[in-house]
């Protein structure tokens, strides 16, 4: 094997050939993918509804509609409106919330760090369960570790986010006052819903590690390591983890999106101050701009995090980055 | 850990990184909201118990800034802190607020003669031109208010320091009920023009029983008694409005203590609260008002008000409310609930009888019944499956569809009358309390929810949303009634309670427009 000094060597050769191309092929695919979906957006909202409508009791006259729909630039034809929207996106503006009378942009800054809180809170519990159970489940195959784990999984992965928070609100809240029923504050706070949120990641996570980790500990590299005398959690830790490890990275990156879309519903149930519940309040209110500006938002960190995972796939695999 | 290659290496450092990097904003994140202003809970902190309280609210206030809101949450946390002109009392009636009189000088103009010594929360006069300034803000196009009541108002004048005219386009006998609320709030003139709307809907500030403390976005609302205040000094001193949007997380907290009231109380919620000493369940009554709008226009049976009358009698209303609505609810003759000015004791509701209804059907052709679609709004949906399998009993095959509730909503609106299909379940909620406002959207054949075409109904609301003498618009609305029971129009059912519950230490009773106004609650 090759001495440490090589890996700088070995990197910078990397860097300055297939690895660079590849980055650059893949910021340019990810620019294309955030335009599309801009423009998906701005045309499939508007089948949601009419905003001013919304707004409005079911007293008021037409005449009250048209002018509130003029002032909030809702009657010029649409493709006015698209091009606006797309200058404005490249300005970093992303409109007005007609409802809530503040830029989109700000409200979802202000609401972020809290989804961001219970994101990353659900994938250090996902992270901290799933991964020892994963490897037990795999290496002891077969016995009633691996069925318990097989078990756990399967009820985490079925269990809707929103029984099993109030079952833990009940239980952990109302009856035994341990924890607090809802909202955001310090760290009493996020263990109810980092659980919930968590839930089905780390079953995921845990079935796949456990499938890819018997894939790897059958290969026949690792019945070499086996008859050169290593024991078998040296095995596990220097040649079985790693090779397991790459399509466990790739799914953490795809399941950081659907924490995302997960936490619109333990947003809900624990009235956590997130994103999550802000899109909802946009789609019940028809809040055009707003709707907009959440769908852009949450494309470009999840189409970011996915870029960030298949450059750090490709740095450490070198056969993906000549496909 | 010792490395076999550079393989092992770089996933070691990716994966440390990456697991670092986590567990880091996860942390760096809880300790940022851990600062005391932005979310702790402040009935539970150094201010004693006894003078803070906890509402739960299912949704954020739109804006705080009362004049840029339209809906019943927005309005129930504006209350507390600004004035309106007039207040409805307990006893419903209408009672002086920042007008101490009112009186329509003639038929296109309305006095307001304005309270003395007012004082907004931050030292600024309330007089007359602070009156007419609000009124006009809320006119101005550029404003872009959703508050549509004071439609037939042109400008607001201020005569002198204590009188303000309201000069009309048309006119307006429901004016003081409308000065109530919304349209009503009166906001400070000289921070709005000096500091701009939109550092006033950050910071609000009216001349009501709270001031606005802080705002947690999506979170809380925190206020504190007025220690200036005009009229009665609440007894809360701490006043927290809390955003809870799922109904059984709002239920947990209640229970567990975390808050003090919670609103929307169904039947479930009720049951589960059940034999607990720590809370109380009320009902009390509501406006809140629901009917079957018919499809009277298009041709078919429904056109028929021998069949209307048949559906009418097929409905066992006292049945639905006794189940669905679990007794939280009062049957409405036609489409005015009794709390409501205007309301006519001698027209007695269509009784409930299935051998007339077949008969009337008979009579009408469809002896053998018909199809017809029943639409609602996806919170009605059990009362609609339940209306449904009661008219299956004459016959009338209603396929229930259910949209969600925004749907519901503009579809009931919408210009294309038919799209609505046969019947629709709809509710009224004419916080004015004014006979006109239950009748006026539904009835009038050119407004855009109505399905009905009938010239007298149409003079009789003329009558009603002009006339200026009370004894004749008393006589109209009665009149109203009696047509609305001869043609059945509707399918009238029943106005429902306000149901919600308290922790045991607290005193309130909820008005019955359901605005959630706390400067007469108390705790013990």
């Amino acid at each position: 094997m090759h001495a440490a000094g090589s890996f700088r060597r070995r990197a910078t050769r990397a860097l300055g050939g297939e690895l660079q191309q590849f980055i650059l092929r893949r910021v340019g695919q990810t620019i294309l993918v955030l335009f599309c979906v801009a423009t998906l957006t701005f045309f499939l909202v508007r089948l949601t509804g009419d905003p001013v409508q919304a707004m409005l009791p079911p007293e008021a006259t037409l005449a009250q509609e048209q002018s509130l729909r003029q002032a909030l630039g809702l009657d010029r034809p649409l493709f006015v409106q698209y091009l606006s929207y797309l200058s404005g996106i490249l300005h970093l503006d992303f409109g007005q919330s007609l409802f809530f009378h503040q830029p989109a942009f700000s409200l979802i800054v202000e609401r972020l760090p809290a989804t961001i809180e219970l994101g990353a809170g659900a994938l250090v519990f996902a992270l901290l369960v799933a991964i020892p159970a994963g490897i037990i489940a795999a290496v002891k195959r077969g016995s009633a570790a691996d069925s318990s784990v097989v078990a756990a999984v399967l009820v985490g992965q079925s269990t809707p986010a929103f029984f099993v928070g109030i079952i833990l609100i009940l239980v952990f809240a109302v009856n035994l006052h341990w924890l607090p029923a809802s909202g955001r504050g310090g760290f009493d706070h996020l263990i109810l819903p980092a659980i919930t949120l968590g839930l089905y990641s780390m079953a995921m996570i845990a079935r796949l590690l456990r499938s890819s980790l018997i894939d790897v500990l059958s290969e026949d590299y690792i019945r070499t390591a086996r008859s050169k005398g290593l024991s078998r959690w040296q095995v596990i830790r220097d040649h079985g983890l790693q090779n397991a490890a790459l399509p466990v990275v790739t799914i953490i990156g795809l399941e950081i999106g659907s924490l995302l879309g997960g936490a619109i519903l333990t947003e809900q149930v624990f009235s956590w101050p997130g994103v999550g519940r802000l899109t909802v309040e946009a789609i019940t209110n028809r809040d055009f701009p707003l709707m907009q500006a959440i769908v852009l938002f949450l494309s470009v960190i999840f189409v970011v995090t996915n870029l960030i995972v298949d450059i750090a796939y490709a740095f450490l695999d070198p056969r993906v980055r000549l496909s | 850990m010792k490395f076999r290659n550079t393989r092992q290496h770089r996933v070691a450092q990716v994966s440390a990184t990456a697991l670092s990097l986590v567990a880091a904003t996860a942390l760096l994140a809880g300790c940022a909201s851990s600062d005391p202003t932005a979310s702790s809970d402040p009935s539970s902190g150094s201010a004693s118990k006894k003078t803070s309280l906890t509402v739960a609210i299912g949704s954020d206030v739109v804006s705080l800034d009362p004049q840029l809101q339209g809906d019943l949450t927005s309005m129930s946390v504006a209350d507390n802190i600004f004035d309106t002109l007039t207040v409805r009392g307990a006893d419903n009636e209408l009672h002086p607020g920042i007008a101490t009189k009112w009186k329509q000088k003639d038929p296109l103009t309305w006095e307001f003669t304005i309270r003395k010594g007012v004082e907004f929360q931050n030292g600024e006069k309330l007089d007359a031109e602070a009156v007419a300034f609000s009124i006009n803000r809320l006119l101005d196009p550029a404003t872009k208010s959703p508050i549509v009541e004071l439609v037939n108002v042109k400008s607001a004048v201020a005569v002198n320091p204590t009188t303000v005219d309201f000069q009309m386009k048309a006119t307006d006998p429901v004016i003081p009920a409308k000065v109530s609320l919304f349209g009503g709030v009166i906001v400070p003139p000289k921070l709005i023009t000096e500091e701009g709307a939109e550092a006033f809907a950050k910071h609000p500030v009216g001349s009501g029983p709270y001031s606005f403390v802080s705002r947690s976005q999506a979170e809380s609302i925190v206020l504190k008694a007025n220690p200036h205040y005009w009229g009665a000094k609440p007894a809360v001193k701490n006043l927290t409005f809390k955003i809870m949007p799922n109904p059984a997380s709002a239920l947990a907290a209640l229970q567990s203590g975390e808050a003090d009231i919670v609103t929307g109380i169904t039947k479930d919620a009720a049951n589960q609260l059940g034999t607990s000493t720590d809370t109380t369940v009320k009902s009390t009554a509501g406006i809140r008002t629901y009917d079957l709008s018919i499809d009277t226009i298009t041709d078919g049976p429904l056109a028929n008000a021998d069949v209307r009358k048949a559906l009418n009698e097929a409905v066992d209303v006292p049945t639905l409310i006794s189940t669905v609505m679990a007794g939280a609810a009062k049957q409405t003759p036609t489409l005015v609930p009794s709390s409501v000015y205007g309301f006519d004791a001698s027209v007695k509701p269509f009784p409930y009888d299935v051998k007339d209804a077949k008969a009337l059907l008979k009579k009408a052709g469809y002896a053998k019944g018909f199809s017809t679609t029943l639409s609602a709004s996806s919170a009605d949906s059990a009362l609609a499956q339940a209306i449904a399998g009661q008219l299956g009993k004459i016959g009338v095959t209603a396929k229930v569809a259910v949209v969600d509730p925004q749907t519901a909503k503009s579809e009931i609106i919408t210009l294309n009358k038919r799209r609505d299909g046969g019947l629709y379940l709809m509710a009224n909620s004419g916080w004015t309390l004014d006979s006109v406002s239950f009748l006026q959207s539904v009835v009038k054949s050119d407004r855009r929810s109505s399905r009905w075409n009938n010239p007298e109904a149409d003079q009789l609301i003329v009558a009603g949303e002009t006339g200026t003498v009370p004894a004749t618009r008393l006589k109209t609305f009665s009149t109203m009634q009696k047509l609305l029971k001869s043609e059945a129009p509707f399918v009238y059912l029943f106005n429902v309670n306000n149901t919600y519950a308290l922790r045991s230490t607290v005193k309130w009773t909820m008005p019955v427009t359901g605005i959630l106004n706390m400067s007469t609650a108390t705790v013990k």
